[in-house]
């Protein structure tokens, strides 16, 4: 089991460098003054903040994978 | 926590300094620039003119300021937040919290489950076959209440402090365990009052009428029925059906708070933090700390983030007192994590200690000017106490040997759960990203969110998420968003298990030389030959309660105690103390007078022949179950099964001008073992949807200031000076200035009431509220503490200068321990004694939205230095008056007492006059308001008492910014009229309505303060404590310890 955990971290972290490589080549060059699009709030990698928050504990108490509930003390409370 | 903060390298300290009229705002607010011709641009193109004065790429509407603002543009990616973060709040740190634009939110959330479908043995009337069905299922799902408020503050240009504070109450029905459906493990209830069918109770043990649970060889589940009428034993019928079900148990209301912070230093390109938080409930405490730290190169487009997190969590569970004959904790019990708790009535408490640690590292990229993309990397390593212990599994023990009256391929078992058993580590890692794109012609945002996640005990889960962010105008912005997760299965989940043994064997203790062994009637064992046994003189008791080795009480598999039918005897014993033995003939046999025992001989004979086993029992051991031959782990937790979930939902935000800005959700789930990836598991019995909303206010501080110093506000500069705030106690004290004028306040109190129970202002001891404190019962327990929480938000707006109007959204938590009353009588029923043992061990909570409070405010005059206002007010029942405790000990939990309610039930009228003078540094006032319940009985049956409360006080300004206060108050409550219209135990002096209202003087301490200056300049802050001088309470009462209330404001 341990050695799946592994091989998926190394896998993954492959991918994400790999992504990242081809991101740095093909990302275009965004001058200041160009960005404001991408100030826009509904650009925000997560425009609802608060939300999103609650959310994730609903999903996390509920799910085993979308993340640990430790330190939502939820451990015992998402009954 | 979830923005990071903004870069600076665009923008240098002296620019900031000069940019004045355009001050940096936050991300993701809007802000309407106050410029000549705004509402026509506005109607014209919409939200390209609500302008996002962010750091990036802040837009202008007067081109010849276009430039000069976007060459201090900043880049969007800083304000990333991790995925990880946000799926891992406080564990992994969000690398550095953006205090750019300070701001205070709060937010309530509602979460609850639909009904699951609940399957268990229900007869024919007809036929009198046993067969699986569907089972009404009567408990009320779990639903959870949540409130959380934020604040972040920059404490200088570079220190950014941010503080959250989160409650949740929850309460309802969840699954414990899981099994066969045809063992008999959920039965038809029957209401206690009309005996119809109310729902299923739970039979962990499971309950048939062969008494039996069986399977085949292949493991199938077998029903069994009779095949004779009437029934017997001899013959019986096996029918396969594999239908598995939940096994659910309700819970009584329980709240969670939590408390964090997380500080902040920014350089111009990079940034570090730390934070730390503790998350509380009755049963688990988690402390967490994490620190994070991000780097921005390239220049900005691309941004690094790291994180590292420290989580330890002690579990502290009392098992229920209920389920000891039940579930079987033996093995939590001889590794030592269950000890019995003397000052908690003797409950038994199961500890445990987990630590996680957690790292992500993240990188977010700017791809182009329409589109950015992050990713992230996290790991979580978690040990120790890894289960929850409230979890059992269902465990068929079939013992090899006793199969022998079974027909071929049945083997027949007992019923046992186990609690859970979890390895004690879990290394997790999640790896993802997100992509957002600007659609153009429609100005709207795609989002779209993979993560992946997988560890070492076999779950792999996967996770998509996108939504369309799209602007309508005028500040309103919607949010469709869709979400889909799948995982597989834990490799030791297990819906049940089968196991081949016995759970317990019991035989006779055979001494090895002398054969049988016996023991006599006081427990003594002789080792002798029977044939040469002897008999006590005994006395009879004919029934006593059957106690186990620990000294608690065995049930049976109905949950009835069990008696020990057989005539129990002891020695009759001597003058000396001893017991004296007869032969057969009743000649009395001398004693040893060293053990008090009959004397044997050499040989290990009795002394006297007598040829008499009467009076003498077998002495045996109880071996149990091996567990060596259960698997290392084993858990039915669903959330450990394979399934998938498929929801989706909604969010609405409206920017409002001046930094005020709403929002609200909704989101319905669905989670089913048929929406796996990989085609659906086997456990569809699990299936359950869920729906939530939330609505949150946030108030940007910021976007005030700039409101102000741009015109916007014209008097907001009024309240900066107005000095003659009342008391933080006060309630409708004050109006707001000039028409068009609105205040967002946040209100706290907290009262607590502990120490002497009071009988009118006398203190009493036990034996007289055992005896007068219940009516023309006798009282049993009495409350040990309780405390109450408020959070109020107090929304105010002028339509007038003459009137104010004004909305009051409470939430409430309650909690109250009991303490056991000397020379309290026994309960009458076992039941009831089992449930005052509950109640002792667990004490009670309760929370949720309370009563929604709407008042107008008049001035009636107002000459500058003496000031009157009269409000006349509607409280509308919003807040719960039907909470119940749950089930417990076959009996109801009815009705928590009147005051666990979080409202009035009624429609309530509270109109009050207001007087306030001011003078130099010198302000006064008095108030007198009143409560009226508007009906005679809410819908549970009773109504709160009328209310009058009177006060002054007196305030003196020591600064500019600070103020104290000194008050008296005077309140008269009146006791509950009416009464509880259902079930309801009454156990203490607080189940009975005679018990509550009242008379009290108060005297309270205040100090206000206000920020005089500044970003924050008309927030003011107000605590005060009100100290009982008196109290004369109707019936018998606890005494008060005092209250606080504290008030946070801001007008604009």
């Amino acid at each position: 089991m341990r050695i799946t955990v592994k091989k998926n971290l190394f896998k993954s972290s492959i991918l994400a460098g790999i992504s990242l490589g081809l991101c740095l080549a093909g990302c275009s060059t965004v001058k200041p003054w160009e960005r404001g699009t991408l100030a826009k709030p509904q650009m925000a990698l997560d425009a609802y903040p608060l939300q999103s928050g609650l959310r994730a504990h609903n999903y996390a108490s509920r799910e085993a994978g979308s993340g640990s509930n430790a330190a939502q003390g939820g451990g015992c409370g998402c009954n | 926590m979830n923005k990071l903060i903004p870069c600076r390298a665009c923008q240098t300290r002296d620019d900031r300094n000069h940019d004045v009229a355009v001050p940096p705002e936050p991300l993701g607010y809007i802000h309407k620039r106050p410029v000549k011709g705004f509402d026509q641009l506005q109607s014209r193109a919409g939200d390209s003119v609500t302008q996002s004065f962010q750091l990036a790429g802040r837009a202008s509407p007067r081109p010849s300021g276009l430039k000069r603002f976007l060459a201090k543009a900043e880049c969007p990616s800083l304000q990333a937040l991790t995925t990880a973060a946000l799926l891992l709040p406080g564990l992994i740190a969000s690398p550095v919290y953006a205090a750019e634009g300070d701001e205070v939110d709060f937010q309530y959330g509602h979460y609850q489950e639909t009904k699951r479908n609940i399957y268990g043995l229900a007869t024919d009337p007809v036929t009198g076959v046993d067969s699986v069905s569907k089972l009404k299922n009567g408990l009320n799902p779990i639903e959870v209440d949540s409130l959380h408020g934020s604040a972040k503050i920059a404490l200088s240009d570079r220190v950014k402090f941010a503080f959250n504070y989160l409650q949740d109450t929850w309460g309802g029905a969840t699954p414990v365990s899981s099994a066969p459906a045809a063992w008999g493990v959920n039965q038809p209830l029957l209401s206690q009052i009309d005996q119809t069918v109310a729902g299923a109770t739970p039979w962990l043990q499971g309950t048939t009428k062969s008494g039996r649970a069986a399977v085949d060889g292949q493991g199938r589940p077998l029903v069994v029925n009779s095949n004779t009428n009437p029934e017997s034993a001899a013959t019986w019928a096996y029918t396969p059906n594999n239908q598995l079900t939940d096994i659910l148990a309700s819970a009584s209301p329980e709240t969670r708070n939590q408390g964090d912070f997380k500080l902040a230093y920014e350089w111009d390109q990079a940034a570090i933090s730390a934070g730390a938080g503790i998350s509380s409930e009755r049963d688990y405490e988690s402390r967490f700390g994490n620190i994070g730290g991000l780097w921005n190169f390239n220049q900005k487009h691309t941004t690094l983030n790291l994180g590292l997190s420290y989580t330890n969590s002690n579990t502290h569970a009392v098992l229920n007192h209920d389920s000891y004959p039940y579930i079987d904790s033996t093995a939590y019990r001889d590794n030592g994590q269950i000890q019995t708790n003397a000052d908690r009535a003797g409950a038994n408490i199961l500890y445990g200690n987990r630590q996680d640690w957690g790292t992500n590292f993240g990188i977010t990229q700017i791809v182009n000017k329409d589109a950015l993309v992050s990713g992230d990397i996290s790991f979580t390593r978690s040990t120790g106490y890894l289960a929850n212990p409230y979890k059992a599994v269902n465990v068929l023990f079939v013992d090899p040997v006793a199969q022998a009256d079974n027909p071929p391929n049945v083997f027949t078992g007992e019923l046992k759960a186990l609690l859970e058993k979890r390895p004690d580590q879990r290394n997790q890692f999640n790896v993802g990203g997100r992509y957002v794109q600007f659609i153009n012609p429609i100005n709207a945002a795609l989002h779209f969110d993979y993560h992946f996640s997988s560890d070492d005990w076999g779950i792999q889960g996967h996770t998509f998420e996108a939504d369309w962010a799209q602007p309508v105008g005028n500040g309103w912005v919607v949010t469709p968003r869709i979400r889909y997760y799948s995982q597989n299965t834990a490799n030791f989940y297990t819906p049940y298990l089968v196991n081949n043994q016995a759970y317990s064997t019991t035989s006779s203790v055979i001494d090895p030389v002398r054969g049988q062994a016996y023991k006599d009637a006081s427990g003594q064992v002789f080792f002798e030959d029977p044939t040469a046994a002897i008999t006590a003189v005994t006395t009879t008791i004919t029934q006593e309660l059957l106690l186990d080795e620990n000294g608690i009480p065995v049930f049976d598999a109905n949950g009835n105690p069990v008696f020990i039918d057989v005539t129990t005897t002891t020695p009759i014993l001597d003058a000396n103390g001893q017991p004296t033995y007869t032969d057969k003939s009743g000649n009395p046999i001398p004693v040893d007078p060293a053990t008090g025992f009959a004397v044997v001989d050499a040989n290990g004979k009795i002394v006297t022949d007598a040829n008499i086993i009467n009076g003498l029992t077998a002495k045996t051991q109880t071996k149990p179950f091996d567990p060596g031959k259960l698997p290392a782990n084993y858990s039915s937790d669903e959330r450990l099964a394979g399934f998938g979930a498929l929801s989706g939902g909604v969010t609405i935000s409206k920017q409002f001008a001046k930094g005020l800005s709403l929002e609200t959700g909704f989101e319905y789930y669905t989670h089913q073992a048929s929406l796996k990836i990989g085609g659906g598991s086997a456990n569809s019995f699990n299936n359950f949807d869920s729906w939530n909303v939330n609505a949150a206010l946030k108030v940007n501080m910021e976007a005030l200031s700039l409101a102000r110093s741009t015109g916007d506000n014209v008097h907001a500069g009024h309240e900066h000076h107005h000095g003659a705030h009342e008391p933080a106690g006060v309630m409708y004290g004050h109006m707001l200035p000039k028409a068009g004028d609105m205040m967002v306040g946040y209100r706290y109190m907290y009262g607590s009431q502990s120490g002497d129970t009071l009988h009118n202002s006398r203190k009493v001891y036990d034996p007289d509220i055992v005896a007068n404190g219940c009516g023309p019962n006798p009282c049993f327990i009495k409350a040990g503490n309780m405390s109450m929480n408020m959070h109020m938000l107090d929304l105010m707006y002028a339509p007038t200068d003459w009137l104010t109007l004004m909305l009051m959204p409470q939430f409430v938590s309650m909690s109250m321990t009991m303490d056991a009353l000397a020379g309290a009588p026994s309960a009458p029923t076992f039941q009831e004694i089992g449930m005052l043992e509950h109640h002792l061990q667990n004490g009670h909570q309760s929370g949720g939205i309370g009563d929604l409070g709407m008042y107008a405010l008049f001035k009636l005059f107002d000459n500058g230095t003496h000031h009157v206002h009269v409000t006349t007010g509607i409280s509308a029942p919003t807040g719960a008056v039907d909470l119940k405790l749950n089930r417990n000990h076959q009996l109801d939990g009815g009705f928590m007492d009147y005051g666990m309610q979080l409202g009035s039930g009624t429609w309530d009228f509270k109109p009050s006059l207001t007087y306030t003078g001011q003078w130099q540094q010198f302000s006064w006032g008095a108030q007198s308001s009143g409560t009226v319940r508007m009906e005679n009985r809410n819908q549970s049956g009773y109504a709160l008492g009328d209310l009058f409360q009177t006060t002054a006080w007196g305030s003196y300004n020591f600064t500019n910014w600070l103020a104290g206060s000194l008050r008296g108050l005077y309140t008269a409550q009146g006791a509950i009229k009416g009464q509880y219209n259902g079930f309801i135990n009454k156990f203490g002096p607080m189940d009975y309505p005679a018990n509550y209202g009242g008379n009290y003087w108060d005297i309270g301490f205040g100090l206000s303060a206000m920020v005089p200056s500044g970003d924050w300049a008309g927030n003011r802050v107000s605590v005060e404590w009100l100290q009982p001088v008196l109290d004369n309470v109707n019936g018998y009462q606890l005494q008060r310890d005092g209250s606080l209330s504290a008030t946070w404001s801001v007008a604009f």
